[in-house]
């Protein structure tokens, strides 16, 4: 049996008494602006974390070191954590997998997007001693005390959580069998080349593969046609898959049932979003757990309904703000406007909006 | 009353009335960004420092006797400020999600707490969904003169109302309270519509939130001078006092002036949402007034804006109103506002004149059939 115990249980005191006197008597939000003032990284309850150093990862790819407060709780390494920036007067949040650092610091790797918003801004406009907000890390693709050999998928800046992985291992001294596979367009769009050899060399069961499918004259394939003749004894290996939604569904169809164990993390790229309101689409309700089939040409609010859920409500024609709340993921149109909205983790009136693609909301 | 003639717009009319409406909703919501998050932040800088300028001032007041006076008044000002600015333009306008577009959990207009007695959770129900649903609307907007006063002449008169010009001003001094207990319904509680049982459930929350009130401006920081307890009790004391009359004011001249119209509950069913912004109109009032009138009002000063636009950045009103009056005036619509001492002065006449009995006037039968159908 498998048994993952969170970081967040270990390293979480009990708070020395005069932070609990203080959570009693003032709001954070009273804390916070007079500590903020002193400190920018003193608050009450929010983990926070300070810009302390950039470098360049590869030809578009920056590497940000960040020191996190004292709220922050840790992460195993695969894990990701919500990054919440302030671009605009907003708050925009953003999956990254950090790899820790010696000194506790956090180590992110940001690949600048075209059209990408907080990706352009870490990777070129953020500076040394900004500060931005952290969440609690979250993800299954972590490793246990004994595992599998593994084969390790990344594509592009899914090679992030490989890099904290195959540290974790390489500091164990590689206890397993493991064989990265690590695709990107050109050889100038990988990252962490020199650390990843440097690590093939020193062990010996570690065999790093790069595949480039846009260099050359001969590109490398894709995935779904790879050949993997080379991986001993594959149907015996855990997987673990990161990259763009269609690298992990390609992964998935090939080896899901064709080996130990398949995880996999996804991150999609801004895809222009189906408009119009035909069709269903997959609602998944975080909190309640469930998932529902709603119409796209139906307020969320009135297909939840439908459905027997009661979310809660007021006037119905989106003046009140009681129904709005939090969307994780997927994009929703606004039924007064039309206007699209894919924002993550950003707040989504259901009375008058309407799923466009898939959503997880916070209900 | 029955000064005001607004044009009978067809149902045409009504629809492009509402479409324009909401083309300034569309054209500001895009706009909003940078400049909005920094007037907020910008206003709970100035709750924040007014706040300990105030407290520092009572007790510099307590302590220092030579400068007692000047100093406590000058700290009752100033706590008075913060207390204003902190429920109005940033309590009320957070409450209402104007902010949520931040995402920033301290300014989310579900989970924010104001600095009153009343629970931002009892507020967030009675009066962003009820009120500003159903504004003006008989028996559905608990606003209409609170369950206390008679203030339109289609309320049914009670020799209660005799006493109403006083009640109103224990009301107005005491308002944080009312505030507190408008959702728990205390009149179907006297009438035995309510069971104790239940009421004992809806007020703990409520005791809650006045006991951590008390504790702070009532306790705590006086206890903190020592033997010089009392000018800080009495500078906090008034401070409330003063934040509850201000707004007071400034709430019943949103609703309450002489051209203020109530609604009968029929004329919501199945309304439109042009409808639906003439209904706002109808019911609310501005007040004319700089740049300060706009802030310490919590742009309350745009009551018609704020009624057709609940959710957008208070700070936007002033320009959208300019728009909104334009629009008014194309579609024959009568665009309520006036100097403060005018609409609070006619809010005074309405509690006085329909303490005693009084009739509706020929007004709504010119103006209902244009609320119901055009």
């Amino acid at each position: 049996m498998r048994i993952v115990v969170p970081m967040n249980a270990i390293l979480a005191p009990r708070p020395l008494w005069p932070t609990r006197l203080a959570r009693r008597v003032v709001s954070p939000a009273l804390f916070d602006f007079w500590a903020t003032r002193l400190n920018p990284l003193w608050t009450l309850e929010q983990p926070l974390a300070k810009l302390v150093s950039r470098s360049q990862a590869s030809r578009d790819a920056v590497t940000l070191v960040l020191r996190p407060n004292r709220h922050w709780q840790g992460i195993q390494p695969g894990q990701h954590v919500n990054v919440g920036v302030e671009i605009d007067g907003r708050r925009l949040v953003r999956s990254y997998s950090p790899t820790v650092l010696e000194d506790g610091n956090l180590a992110i790797t940001v690949k600048a997007i075209v059209g990408g918003l907080v990706s352009s801004h870490l990777a070129r406009d953020a500076r040394i001693g900004d500060v931005v907000a952290l969440d609690t890390a979250f993800g299954d693709m972590v490793l246990p005390g004994k595992s599998a050999d593994l084969l390790l998928l990344a594509a592009g800046s899914g090679i992030t959580p490989m890099r904290a992985l195959l540290r974790s291992l390489a500091a164990r001294g590689m206890p397993v069998k493991v064989d990265l596979m690590y695709w990107a367009r050109s050889h100038d769009e990988l990252c962490f080349v020199d650390e990843l050899d440097a690590m093939a060399v020193a062990h010996p069961r570690l065999h790093v593969r790069y595949l480039l499918t846009r260099d050359g004259a001969e590109p490398d394939p894709h995935v779904d046609t790879a050949p993997l003749d080379a991986i001993a004894a594959l149907a015996d290996r855990r997987v673990l898959a990161c990259g763009p939604g269609g690298f992990v569904q390609a992964a998935r169809s090939r080896l899901d049932g064709q080996v130990a164990q398949f995880d996999a993390e996804a991150f999609s790229l801004p895809t222009a979003a189906a408009t119009g309101d035909e069709g269903e689409v997959q609602v998944h309700l975080a909190r309640s757990g469930r998932t529902v089939q709603l119409s796209r040409g139906q307020s969320l609010l009135e297909g939840l309904e439908a459905q027997g859920i009661r979310p809660r409500h007021g006037c119905r024609m989106g003046i009140c703000n009681t129904c709005a709340c939090g969307r994780q993921s997927g994009t929703t149109r606004q039924l007064l406007t039309g206007d699209l909205s894919s924002e993550p983790s950003s707040q989504v009136r259901l009375c008058i909006s309407a799923p466009s693609t898939d959503l997880i909301l916070d209900l | 009353m029955s000064r005001v003639r607004n044009r009978t717009l067809s149902s045409a009319e009504l629809q492009a009335f509402g479409d324009e409406l909401d083309a300034i909703r569309a054209r500001v919501t895009a706009d909003i960004g940078e400049s909005d998050a920094k007037y907020i932040r910008k206003i709970v800088a100035s709750v924040r420092w007014c706040g300990v300028a105030g407290r520092a001032l009572l007790f510099l007041g307590a302590f220092v006797h030579s400068v007692l006076i000047p100093a406590w008044i000058a700290g009752v000002v100033l706590l008075a400020l913060s207390k204003i600015l902190e429920n109005m333009e940033l309590g009320h306008n957070v409450m209402h999600g104007q902010y949520d577009w931040m995402n920033d959990p301290k300014l989310n207009g579900h989970t924010y707490e104001w600095d009153i007695v009343a629970t931002g959770d009892n507020w967030r129900k009675t009066h962003n969904f009820q009120h500003h649903t159903y504004t003006n609307v008989r028996g559905m907007d608990d606003d209409i003169g609170y369950g206390l006063l008679r203030i339109f002449p289609e309320q049914r008169w009670r020799p209660f109302y005799l006493m109403q010009p006083i009640i109103a001003m224990v009301f107005m001094v005491l308002f944080q309270w009312g505030v507190a207990i408008q959702e728990l319904r205390v009149g179907r509680w006297f009438a035995g519509k309510k069971s104790t049982a239940q009421m004992r459930k809806d007020f703990r929350p409520v005791r809650r939130k006045m006991g951590r009130q008390l504790l702070k401006d009532y306790v705590v920081f006086p206890l903190l001078a020592g033997p010089f307890f009392l000018p800080v009790l009495l500078g906090n004391m008034l401070a409330n006092t003063l934040r509850s009359i201000w707004t007071f004011i400034i709430i019943f001249c949103g609703h309450f002036t002489a051209d203020a119209e109530v609604f009968p509950k029929e004329s919501i069913r199945n309304e439109s949402r042009g409808h639906w912004y003439l209904r706002q109109l109808r019911g609310s009032s501005n007040i004319a007034g700089g740049k300060l009138l706009n802030v310490l009002s919590g742009n309350l000063s745009h009551q018609i804006e704020h009624h057709f636009y609940p959710d957008l950045p208070a700070n936007r009103y002033a320009a959208i109103a300019v728009e909104v009056k334009d629009i008014c005036a194309r579609y024959g619509q009568h665009y309520n506002t006036g100097s403060l001492p005018r609409q609070f002065g006619q809010v005074i006449w309405r509690i006085w004149r329909h303490a005693l009995p009084s009739r509706p006037g020929r007004k709504l039968r010119v103006t209902e059939p244009a609320l119901q159908g055009g």
